[in-house]
């Protein structure tokens, strides 16, 4: 059974999302990694749980802390209220739910990526004048590239799976917030079990594909080591 | 002059460091884990120091008591590893311009100096080992270092590849007038290439003194030695090629003959190397014996150990003691007591020419 | 191996432990907006009879759908005739034993706080969102829809309409002023005092509401036939009207 147009506009707008909240944590998780390679002791543990916290929590627990937070009652719902900005029940609302619950995923890819790379050579970087942020976009970063894709990719695939977190911020308003998780939910809510199980083969497709990417490019990552 | 005022907890011991060197190049020898590397971190400021001063000149790098630390990046301290550690990422030319930041006259002047123009488009993976070495070099002095430190730099280099670094490492030492640490375990590199050698073990200066007589000190530990217990310093006086040998003139006069060697030029000042195994000891005159050098003299000291003993014989009283290694049993069945009378005999092919006076070093290493 | 004895004791009282069995267990599937008026009369009719009932509200589709994939209910409260048929046609349901017992009302609700004007249907044109339980499967939002529909502002609004999982959930997406407003059943609406009744939807250009109750499977037990006999009852008809149901004559 063929998917029809309304089905690839759903696949559209997964990918598009998740393509967006995915740039979105790209610096910020990176930025966290560079922050947690720098941390240590108590410090450290604190920041790794915190930022950890979306990979154990249920989504809908996360869905619901999101959920407060954006309300149009809130100190943040209130002031993107007045910018005309509506993220509840909105695509910016899928966008924040599912990059919330991807960044962790990246973050960790991130992290490893960057404390695989021989830190005699961040050293010999720190002789040769720069300062540690120099060390790390003239040396780690160029050399943990490849881990940071895998976790990008990485993040990517979780994204478009992303279910609680997004039902309960976003609601699930075909045409607007109907990513292809939501869908099949939808789909079977209202006895449409078949539609329910292509977008579901889509779905499976998209994240073997996914994964597939990440694992590859984590294979042909070398252990960054001194020349 | 460097002063050098460090204390540095270590796994085993801690690094207690004090020392004044002058500037050229010092030798810091030791047995493994004596601490060397940890010295370079900390003057390199990628260790940080639990007490202590470290000062170029009169500009402090490290002073605990004032709460100075300069970063690594202030202090202008040229660092090369043992493998070279040039940036994967990037090719030689920038690898050497890494901290050359418009230095660019500098980074030329090394780049020349080092012979590596026509490598620069390469990557560290395409290069050989000695190349590496080479760009390492050049990186460091692209920066104009007041003090370059070089970690054991040829000790990832078999032998021939060894010899042909060491001119380059000369010509820095004689063209830049930086003063260089240079860790080594290596008696010819530090008889080549030193005017002072820094002995560490476990983590404390053992001694401080010029090359040949710091290593020929009777005393000193073996593994400091680099398992090398005869120095001799002489000049090549004759090739005898029929012979098969380059005969050598030591101090007061006696000949050693070594393995013929025609490049050595005569008059040319060398250092030889005698393991104490390879000598050989007889309590009657030697005669008909194949080995071409044999001594006369009398026995000052022996030292049983628990598999061998040593003996330390005066040959020459302008020659240091030599030292001769046999087993405990030989000892015994030969009765030899201090002031016996003794000949030793040593093979020329035993003899190793660790130093010659052009400053090429020979393999002699332990 | 030893074993961390105490919490492992602890956990398996906490896991295993429960009331007393006395009486039987009634597992009863209802409407969403039955939730509270049924709580009371469950609760009246546990501490007489000593029965146990277990309720699982939600949207009254989706209680049919578990039901019809196997889930083990005893009664089944509809808000709409259609998920009852829906039972009934797959046999899970024997059409002499259904009862249509009650009735409700829509209304249109704001956040308590808001200065919206809404007096009547032309006003919700000039809505940008409206809450209603999905249009498209829960019985709330489709009597919304069919009312909408009547009153011709299903075309222009139908894309505007954020759809929830049922019926209390727009009551809540209302009530966090996440959406400007929305259409919920009277007795909803009466639950709560962070909405205000907009307008009721007048009956006139309202489609009938009628809720149906009955067994599943034909062959209740008799701790189900007793509840059933109680939700049909007199006293039971109080509490409805009580709450704001309209409950329809028996017949």
């Amino acid at each position: 059974m063929m998917p029809t147009r309304e089905e690839w506009a759903v696949v559209l707008f997964t990918l598009r999302v998740a393509a967006l909240g995915t740039a979105v944590i790209l610096p910020l998780g990176v930025t966290a990694a560079a922050l947690l390679t720098r941390s240590r002791g108590a410090a450290r543990s604190l920041l790794e749980t915190a930022l950890s916290l979306p990979l154990v929590l249920p989504p809908t627990a996360v869905g619901l802390l999101l959920l407060d937070a954006f309300a149009r009652r809130s100190a943040l719902g209130s002031w993107l209220a007045a910018l005309g900005i509506q993220v509840a029940f909105d695509w910016k609302g899928v966008v924040i739910a599912t990059a919330v619950m991807s960044f962790p995923l990246l973050v960790r890819s991130a992290l490893v990526a960057f404390e695989e790379v021989d830190p005699r050579l961040v050293g010999l970087a720190r002789t040769l004048g720069c300062g540690p942020g120099e060390a790390f976009f003239r040396v780690t970063l160029p050399l943990a590239w490849r881990g940071v894709l895998a976790g990008t990719v990485l993040a990517f695939a979780r994204a478009l799976g992303e279910f609680g977190a997004t039902v309960m911020l976003a609601g699930n308003i075909p045409g607007r917030t109907q990513t292809l998780a939501l869908a099949i939910f939808h789909d079977t809510q209202t006895g449409r079990d078949d539609r329910a199980r292509v977008l579901a083969g889509i779905t499976a497709l998209l994240a073997f594909a996914a994964l597939w990417t990440a694992e590859a490019l984590g294979r042909r990552r070398q252990r960054r080591r001194a020349a | 002059m460097i002063s050098l005022d460090v204390e540095l907890p270590l796994a085993r011991f801690p690094l207690r460091v004090a020392a004044r060197l002058s500037a050229g190049v010092t030798a810091v020898m030791g047995p493994s884990g004596a601490g060397k590397t940890s010295l370079l971190d900390a003057i390199a400021g990628l260790r940080q120091v639990a007490r202590g001063r470290i000062a170029i000149e009169e500009d402090a790098l490290v002073d605990t008591a004032a709460g100075l630390s300069l970063a690594p990046a202030r202090r202008r301290v040229g660092y090369v590893p043992q493998e070279a550690g040039l940036f994967p990422h990037l090719s030689a030319r920038d690898n050497v311009l890494f901290g050359a930041r418009g230095r660019a006259a500098e980074a030329a002047h090394a780049i020349e100096a080092l012979e590596i123009g026509h490598l620069l488009d390469r990557y560290p993976s395409s290069l050989s080992g000695g190349e590496k070495q080479r760009v390492a070099l050049a990186r460091a002095l692209a920066i104009r270092p007041r003090l370059l430190l070089l970690d054991e730099p040829l000790a990832a280099l078999d032998v021939g590849l060894r010899e042909r670094i060491v001119p380059y490492l000369l010509r820095i030492r004689d063209e830049w007038s930086t003063p260089m640490l240079y860790v080594t375990h290596n008696v010819g590199e530090a008889l080549a290439l030193a005017g002072e050698v820094l002995l560490l073990e476990e983590g404390k200066v053992e001694a401080q003194g010029p090359p040949l007589s710091l290593l020929s000190t009777p005393g000193l530990s073996r593994e400091a030695r680099g398992g090398i217990e005869n120095l001799l310093a002489g000049r090549v006086a004759a090739h005898d090629a029929q012979g098969g040998v380059t005969r050598v003139r030591l101090a007061g006069g006696l000949a050693l003959s070594v393995p013929l060697s025609v490049d050595l030029a005569l008059e040319a000042p060398i250092t030889v190397a005698i393991r104490a195994e390879d000598v050989l000891v007889s309590t009657e005159p030697v005669r008909g014996l194949s080995a071409r050098n044999v001594y006369e003299g009398v026995v000052r000291g022996i030292e049983r150990g628990a598999a061998d003993a040593a003996l330390r014989c005066l040959v020459h009283p302008e020659l240091p003691e030599w030292v001769a290694r046999l087993t405990p049993a030989a000892v015994a069945e030969l009765g030899v007591v201090p002031g016996s009378a003794v000949w030793l005999a040593v093979k020329s092919h035993s003899v190793q020419v660790v130093s010659t006076g052009t400053g090429r070093p020979g393999a002699a290493r332990v | 191996m030893r074993l961390p004895w105490t919490p492992l004791v602890a956990l398996a009282a906490l896991l295993g432990g429960g009331p007393p069995a006395r009486g039987d267990e009634v597992t009863v599937f209802a409407a969403a907006s039955l939730a509270n008026v049924l709580g009371e009369i469950g609760k009246a009719f546990e501490a007489a009879s000593g029965h146990h009932i277990a309720f699982n509200f939600g949207g009254s589709n989706d209680l049919a759908r578990q039901i019809e994939a196997g889930a083990p209910a005893d009664l089944f409260f509809s808000a709409d005739q259609a998920q009852m048929d829906r039972l009934e046609k797959a046999g899970l349901v024997r059409p002499g034993q259904r009862a249509d017992v009650l009735s409700n009302q829509l209304v249109v609700i704001v956040p308590a706080s808001s200065t919206e004007r809404l007096s009547g249907p032309a006003d919700l044109a000039k809505l940008k969102r409206l809450a209603l339980a999905d249009p498209e499967a829960v019985p709330a939002g489709i009597y919304a829809r069919r009312y909408l529909e009547t009153v011709g502002l299903w075309p222009a609004l139908h894309d505007r309409v954020v759809p929830t999982l049922d019926v209390r959930a727009a009551l809540a997406a209302v009530e966090s002023e996440n959406v400007p407003a929305g259409i919920v059943y009277r007795t909803d609406a009466a639950l709560s005092k962070r909405v205000r009744v907009a307008f009721e939807v007048p009956r006139a250009s309202g489609p009938r509401i009628v809720y149906v109750l009955a067994p599943v499977g034909g062959a209740p037990t008799p701790a189900a036939r007793a509840l059933l006999a109680e939700l049909r009852s007199a006293r039971a008809a109080r509490v409805y009207e009580r709450h704001g149901f309209v409950v329809l004559a028996a017949h």
